[in-house]
C-alpha cells in the first residue's frame, strides 16, 4: 500500500514538473533533473512482483511514464516553442491510446476480469429469467434457451462418482460448469483465510525511502519547521471563541434532529380531513362505517339487552326506523350464531361507498353580511306605527272592512254581523250602529269631507249610507242627495268614491268594464279588483295574475303588468300614481313602479299566509299589508321625485295582537289620513289602532 | 349631640352604614323636629325616614298621632334607599345631610263617585262650590259633593267634549261654556248657591256658532269676557260671553224640530276672531294669561298664540299627537302635554333654544287623555291616561307619587278640586272623587 501511495505521489509531482515546464521552458538544468528523477523511478519499478489488479493500474502510470519521457525527450530534441495547450492535449490522447494498447498485450492472460465476455445477455440481474426456459436474448432479438439441466438425482449420482466433482461449480451467468484448477482452489483457501491471495506477495516487504539517496547534493528543502507548526493558532481560538459564544447567545442555531414519525396510524380515527394523506387534491376519503360499540359485543351489559316490552314496540314502529340490530346474550364466544346478514351488509356497505357522492362543495368564501343590501335604519324613518294603544270593540263577528273619513275623526267598519259601525278614532266609541242585515263586503267613505255618506256593498246591494255626522247643513245636503241615489250596479266588489270631475270617468268605467273584463271574470267566478288612478284618468283592473290598465279617457289598454303571483288578493295604488302594490294570496308583496317596467320592482315574501289587503299611507312614506297569520306589516315605501331614484323599500315593523278565528287574521288594515297610525280589522271582531 | 334612633330595619341590619343627618322642615311647629343632627342607617326608605320623624316628634310630643312624610334632599324626593339615593346623585355621605321633610301628597279617602248616563268626556273643578262635568249623552253637568247633581245643562245635539267655568268673581250666577261635538259652543248661567232636591234643567243663554267640524277643547280667559276654542277644523276661535252683546243679534229661536219647550229668548255669538296655523285638529286650548293662549294639536305641536296679534309666537314640535295640555308650575310657565303615546312631557318655553321636554314622565301604559297642573303648587301635577289610571306626580321625582285605580276603563278628562282632591271621569261613566290631597 504504501508503495503505491509512494508511486501517486510521483505521478503528482511529475504533472507539477510538467506545467513548470510549461511555465518555464527554458530551465534546461532543471528538465534535466526530472529525467534523471522519473528514470530511477522506472527502475524501481521493475523491481516490483505484485501482480494485483493495483499494481495494473500503476502499471498503466508507468507506461504513462515511459510515453511521457519519450515525448519530452521529443521535445528536447525539437527545441521548439509551440502551443502549450494543444501540446497538452496531444500528450493525454497518447497516453490513453497507449495504456489500452499495452493491457490488450500483456496483461490479457493474467485475471478472469479480462476473459472476453461470452454471456450474450448482457448485463442484466439473472433473477428476472428465474422461471423462464431461456436466460436472455441475443443481440438479434432471439431466445437464448438454457441448457438443459440434469436433474437433481443423476447429478447427485454423477458427483458420487466423480471425486472431482467438488471442484466443479456452476457458472450461472454465463451457463457452463466450470471446474477449479489447483491454484485456483488454493487462491480461494488463502482468500478464506484472510491471506494475501497470492503466496508470493509479501506483506510485510521492508520500506523503500525513494527520496533518499546517497548522492544527493540537494536537499528538497532544509528549512526548519516553523514555530506556527507547533503552536496552537491564535486566529483560530478567536474564531473558536466567537462561535462559542455566538451559540450560547443562540445566534447559531442547529438543525433539530428531524424527529421520526410513527410507523403507526390510528386504525378508528376519522381521517375524513386528513386529505394530506393523498397526494392529489380531489382525494375524498370513504366515508367510515360505524363503529361497533359495547352493544354489539356477544355479551354486552344487561341495560343494552331490550326487554320484551321494547321488542314489542320495535314491532310497531317503521321497517326503516326499527333497529338494525337488537343486542342479545350469549355465554360465551362459541354459541354465537353465524351473522346472517353478512353479506347483506357488506353489500349495503359496497353500494353506500359506490353511491355516495364524493364531490367537493366549493364555498364561496363571502361574508353573508356584506351581501345584504344597505337599508337605512328603522330610527332615522320614524314616524311609523309601532305599538297598540286603542281597541274598538264591539262587532260580534269579523270586521270585513274599515274607511276612514278623510279628516281622520271617524271611521267606519263592516262586519259580517251585518252591521256598519262609526268609531271615533280619539276615543274609540261606538258612535253608530247601522244595520244593514247582510254580511258587509265593503265599506268605503266619501273622500268629500262635506258629504259624509258611506258606501257599503252588501250580498248583492251597494248601499249609500247616510253616516248622521256634520252640521244641519251638511245633513240637509246628504238628504238631498240620497234622495236620488238609487242603488244599481251589482257585482261590484268595491266601489271608491271619486271626486266630482272624476265622475264621469266612474260611470265609463263602469259602463266600459261591466261589459268587457268584468263579464269574464264573473262568468269564472271570481271578482277583479280595481283602482283608480288618483289624479289622471286611469283605471287599474287585476286578473287572476296580472294587472291591466286602462286609460278611461281613449277607453283602451295601455299596459298590462305581469305580476308572477299565483293569485292576486289586493291592490293599491301610491297616492302619487306611479307605484302600485299587490298582494297575493301566497304572501307576497309585489311593489310595481310604472316608470320601469311591467315585472315588479321589488317582491317582498313576508306572510306565511295571504295577504289580504294592503294599504299606503296619503302622505308619510308608509306602506302595509296584513294578512291571515294575525300580523300585519309596515314597510317604509319612499317614493322619489327624481326619476334617477328608485323607490326604496325598508321592512319597519311587525304588528301582533290579532288572534285568529276560523282561519282568518287581519282582515283589512287602512292608515289614518293624517297621522302615522294604522287600523287592522280583524277575523276576531276587534279593530286594533296602532301609533307611533 | 348626637341621638342614635332604634328603628325596625335598624335592628335587622346591625352593620349597615350610618349617615349624619338634620331634618329641617318649612312645617309649622308641631311638626318641627329639633334640628339636632342624628346618624341614621343608611339603608332606610322614605318610610323609614317618615317613621324616624315620627319618632322625633313623639319624643318631643308625647300626643302626636304619626303621619307621613316625605323627604327632599337636595330638591329631589327620595325615592329609594337612603345610600342607593346618595350613590346616585354623587353626594357625600360624609357630611351631616340636610334632610327637608314635606307632608306626603296622596289622596286619603275615595269619595262616593257620581254616576252618569254615559261616558263622561270633560269635567272641571275650577270652582270650589261644584263640579262641572260634560258627558257623551250631549248633557252637562253640576254636581255638589258626595253625588248630588244640581243641574243639568241642557241643549246639545252632540256630545259635550269640553267644559270651563268662567271666572264671576262677585256675581250671584256662575257662568259656565261647554263644547260639543255639534260644532257649537254653548254658555250658560246658573245660580251654584240654590239649594235643589232634584236636578234643575236649564238651558244655556248664549250659542256660539263658527265652527266646521266638532269643537274639542274650550278654555276661558282669565277675566271671564272671552273664551276660545279648538277645533277638529284646525282653527281656534275666540268669542265673546257678555250677554248684552253690542251687536244685539237677540234671535228668538223658532221652535225646534223635536225640541219644543224652548221658550226663552237665546243669543247667537259669532266668532271675534280666529286662529288659524294648526294643520290637525287642535285637541287642547288653554288661557292662562290676557295676552297669550297655548295650544296643543293633532299635528305634534305646541302653540302659544299672541291674542292681540293673532299669530303664534313660539312653536314646540313633540313627535306625537298632542291631547291635552296645560300651563303651571314655577311661575305658570312651564307647559305640560300629554298625548298619542304613554309619556307626560313637560317643557319649560323660557329656556332658549331648545324644544327638547325637561321632564318626561313615562309610567302610564297609553294614551294620556287629561293633564292638569296644581294650582297653588309649583310641582304638583295630575295625568289622566286610556289605561284606567290617574297618575299624581311631582316634578321632584320621576315616580309618581300615587297612582289612583278607581277607574274600570278608559279615563278622559281629570281636574283638581279644592285644591285638595282630584276628580276625573272616563269611560265607566263615573264621576271619582279622590280628596285628602295635601298639598301645602
Amino acid at each position: 500500500m504504501r508503495e503505491r501511495k509512494k508511486s501517486s505521489a510521483v505521478e503528482v509531482s511529475s504533472v507539477k514538473k510538467k506545467k513548470e515546464k510549461k511555465t518555464k521552458d527554458n530551465n534546461e538544468p532543471r528538465e534535466q533533473k526530472e529525467k534523471e528523477e522519473s528514470q530511477s523511478i522506472m527502475k524501481q519499478q521493475k523491481n516490483t512482483t505484485s501482480r494485483s489488479k493495483k499494481e495494473k493500474q500503476r502499471k498503466a502510470t508507468e507506461d504513462y511514464q515511459s510515453l511521457r519521457e519519450s515525448e519530452l525527450s521529443g521535445d528536447e530534441v525539437h527545441g521548439t516553442d509551440h502551443d502549450v495547450d494543444n501540446a497538452d492535449d496531444h500528450h493525454e490522447e497518447d497516453q490513453t491510446d497507449g495504456s489500452e494498447g499495452h493491457r490488450g498485450v500483456e496483461e490479457s492472460d493474467s485475471s478472469e476480469d479480462e476473459v472476453a465476455p461470452r454471456n450474450t445477455i448482457g448485463d442484466v440481474p439473472l433473477e428476472w429469467y428465474k422461471d423462464e426456459k431461456h436466460i436472455g436474448y441475443d443481440i438479434s432479438g432471439k431466445k437464448i434457451t438454457k441448457k438443459e439441466r440434469q436433474d437433481k438425482l443423476a447429478s447427485f449420482l454423477a458427483n458420487v462418482d466423480d471425486s472431482k466433482s467438488w471442484r466443479k461449480i456452476y457458472d450461472e451467468y454465463n451457463d457452463e460448469e466450470v471446474e477449479l484448477t489447483k491454484e485456483e482452489i488454493r487462491l480461494v483457501q488463502r482468500l478464506l483465510k484472510g491471506k494475501a491471495p497470492h503466496t508470493d506477495f509479501d506483506q510485510y516487504a521492508d520500506y523503500v525511502d525513494w527520496f533518499k539517496y546517497d548522492d544527493a547534493l540537494h536537499p528538497l528543502s532544509n528549512a526548519p519547521e516553523p514555530k506556527r507548526r507547533f503552536i496552537p493558532s491564535k486566529w483560530e481560538s478567536k474564531k473558536v471563541v466567537q462561535y462559542v459564544r455566538a451559540i450560547r447567545k443562540g445566534l447559531i442555531k442547529f438543525d433539530e434532529p428531524k424527529e421520526e414519525e410513527p410507523k403507526f396510524y390510528l386504525l378508528w380515527g376519522d381521517d375524513s380531513s386528513a386529505a394530506e394523506k393523498a397526494n392529489h387534491l380531489a382525494y375524498i376519503p370513504a366515508p367510515k362505517p360505524k363503529l361497533p360499540g359495547h352493544e354489539e359485543s356477544y355479551n354486552p351489559s344487561l341495560e343494552y339487552i331490550p326487554t320484551q316490552e321494547e321488542l314489542n314496540s320495535y314491532q310497531l314502529m317503521y321497517e326503516e326506523d326499527r333497529p338494525k340490530f337488537i343486542p342479545r346474550r350469549f355465554t360465551s364466544l362459541r354459541s354465537v350464531p353465524a351473522y346472517e346478514n353478512a353479506v347483506k351488509d357488506s353489500f349495503e356497505r359496497c353500494m353506500d361507498l359506490y353511491l355516495c357522492p364524493r364531490v367537493r362543495k366549493k364555498r364561496v368564501n363571502i361574508d353573508p353580511e356584506t351581501l345584504k343590501p344597505k337599508l337605512p335604519s328603522r330610527k332615522d324613518l320614524k314616524p311609523y306605527p309601532v305599538a297598540c294603544y286603542l281597541e274598538y270593540k264591539g262587532h260580534k263577528g269579523a270586521v270585513v272592512s274599515i274607511s276612514t273619513e278623510a279628516s281622520g275623526q271617524w271611521f267606519a267598519s263592516g262586519s259580517t254581523d251585518g252591521t256598519v259601525r262609526i268609531w271615533e278614532v280619539e276615543s274609540g266609541r261606538c258612535l253608530r250602529v247601522l244595520e244593514i242585515g247582510e254580511a258587509i263586503q265593503y265599506v268605503a267613505w266619501n273622500p268629500l269631507p262635506e258629504l259624509p255618506v258611506l258606501a257599503v256593498s252588501a250580498g248583492q246591494d251597494v248601499l249609500i249610507l247616510n253616516t248622521g255626522l256634520g252640521n244641519e247643513e251638511e245633513q240637509r245636503r246628504v238628504k238631498d242627495l240620497l234622495h236620488v241615489e238609487t242603488p244599481t250596479a251589482p257585482d261590484v266588489l268595491d266601489l271608491g268614491l271619486v271626486e266630482d270631475h272624476l265622475l264621469k270617468n266612474l260611470l265609463l268605467a263602469l259602463m266600459f268594464t261591466l261589459d268587457g273584463v268584468f263579464g269574464r271574470m264573473a262568468s269564472q267566478g271570481r271578482l277583479p279588483l280595481h283602482v283608480f288612478h288618483p289624479t289622471r284618468s286611469i283605471f287599474f283592473v287585476s286578473t287572476k295574475k296580472n294587472i291591466r290598465v286602462y286609460d278611461l279617457l281613449k277607453q283602451r289598454l295601455i299596459k298590462k303588468l305581469e305580476t308572477g303571483l299565483k293569485e292576486v288578493s289586493s291592490i293599491a295604488i301610491h297616492p302619487a300614481g306611479d307605484n302600485l302594490i299587490v298582494g297575493s294570496r301566497e304572501g307576497k308583496l309585489c311593489w310595481f313602479d310604472m316608470d320601469l317596467s311591467s315585472k315588479p320592482y321589488r317582491v317582498l315574501k313576508c306572510h306565511p299566509k295571504d295577504i289580504t289587503n294592503v294599504a299606503f299611507h296619503r302622505s308619510y312614506p308608509l306602506f302595509a299589508s296584513c294578512s291571515d297569520d294575525c300580523t300585519a306589516y309596515v314597510f317604509h315605501g319612499m317614493v322619489y321625485s327624481d326619476l334617477n331614484q328608485n323607490p326604496l323599500i325598508v321592512p319597519l315593523e311587525i304588528l301582533r295582537g290579532h288572534t285568529s278565528s276560523n282561519g282568518r287574521g287581519v282582515m283589512d288594515c287602512k292608515f289614518h289620513p293624517r297621522q302615522p297610525w294604522l287600523f287592522t280589522a280583524g277575523a276576531d271582531s276587534v279593530i286594533r289602532l296602532y301609533c307611533h | 349631640m348626637d341621638m342614635n334612633i332604634e328603628t325596625p330595619e335598624d335592628q335587622n341590619e346591625e352593620n349597615s352604614r350610618r349617615v349624619q343627618v338634620r331634618f329641617k322642615t318649612k312645617l309649622k311647629p308641631p311638626q318641627k323636629v329639633p334640628s339636632n343632627s342624628i346618624a341614621i342607617p343608611s339603608n332606610l326608605t322614605r318610610f323609614g325616614l317618615s317613621s324616624v320623624v315620627n319618632n322625633l316628634l313623639q319624643a318631643v310630643n308625647p300626643e302626636w298621632k304619626s303621619e307621613p312624610f316625605d323627604f327632599l334632599i337636595n330638591g329631589e324626593l327620595v325615592r329609594m334607599s337612603l345610600e342607593q339615593f346618595l350613590l346616585a346623585k354623587g353626594i357625600s355621605a360624609e357630611k351631616v345631610l340636610e334632610i327637608e321633610y314635606i307632608k306626603a301628597v296622596a289622596p286619603q279617602k275615595e269619595e262616593e263617585p257620581s254616576l252618569h248616563d254615559d261616558w263622561v268626556s270633560a269635567v272641571d273643578g275650577s270652582n270650589p262650590g261644584f263640579i262641572l262635568t260634560g258627558c257623551y249623552d250631549n248633557l252637562g253637568r253640576v254636581w255638589k259633593a258626595g253625588g248630588v247633581c244640581t243641574h243639568i245643562l241642557e241643549g246639545h245635539c252632540g256630545a259635550v267634549s269640553s267644559v270651563n267655568i268662567i271666572k264671576s268673581d262677585g256675581l250671584k250666577y256662575v257662568t259656565v261654556a261647554t263644547a260639543s261635538k255639534d260644532q257649537t259652543l254653548r254658555l250658560w248661567k246658573f245660580d251654584a248657591e240654590e239649594l235643589v232636591n232634584h236636578p234643575k234643567k236649564i238651558r244655556s243663554f248664549k250659542i256660539l256658532r263658527g265652527h266646521k267640524a266638532s269643537v274639542h277643547s274650550i278654555a276661558a280667559e282669565t277675566s271671564g269676557n272671552m273664551v276660545c276654542s279648538g277645533s277638529w277644523d284646525c282653527t281656534i276661535s275666540l268669542w265673546r260671553t257678555n250677554d248684552s252683546d253690542a251687536a244685539g243679534n237677540q234671535v228668538s229661536i223658532k221652535k225646534r224640530k223635536g225640541n219644543n219647550q224652548v221658550e226663552e229668548p237665546q243669543l247667537e255669538g259669532e266668532a271675534i276672531s280666529t286662529l288659524v296655523g294648526h294643520t290637525q285638529c287642535v285637541s287642547s286650548v288653554v288661557w292662562p294669561q290676557q295676552e297669550t293662549i297655548y295650544s296643543a294639536s293633532w299635528d305634534h305641536s305646541v302653540r302659544t298664540w299672541d291674542v292681540e296679534m293673532g299669530k303664534d309666537l313660539s312653536d314646540i314640535f313633540c313627535g306625537k299627537a298632542l291631547n291635552c295640555i296645560d300651563i303651571g308650575g314655577e311661575g305658570s310657565a312651564l307647559i305640560a302635554a300629554g298625548g298619542s303615546d304613554p309619556i307626560l312631557r313637560i317643557w319649560d318655553p323660557r329656556k332658549p333654544g331648545t324644544s327638547a321636554p325637561v321632564f318626561q314622565f313615562s309610567s302610564h301604559n297609553s294614551w294620556i287623555s287629561a293633564c292638569k297642573w296644581h294650582n297653588k303648587s309649583w310641582f304638583h301635577l295630575i295625568s289622566a291616561s286610556y289605561d284606567g289610571k290617574v297618575m299624581l306626580w311631582d316634578l321632584r321625582t320621576a315616580w309618581p307619587l300615587s297612582v289612583i285605580d278607581s277607574h274600570k276603563d278608559k279615563v278622559l278628562c281629570a281636574d283638581w278640586w279644592r285644591g285638595d282632591s282630584v276628580i276625573s271621569g272616563g269611560v265607566d261613566s263615573k264621576l271619582c272623587v279622590s280628596s285628602g290631597v295635601s298639598i301645602q
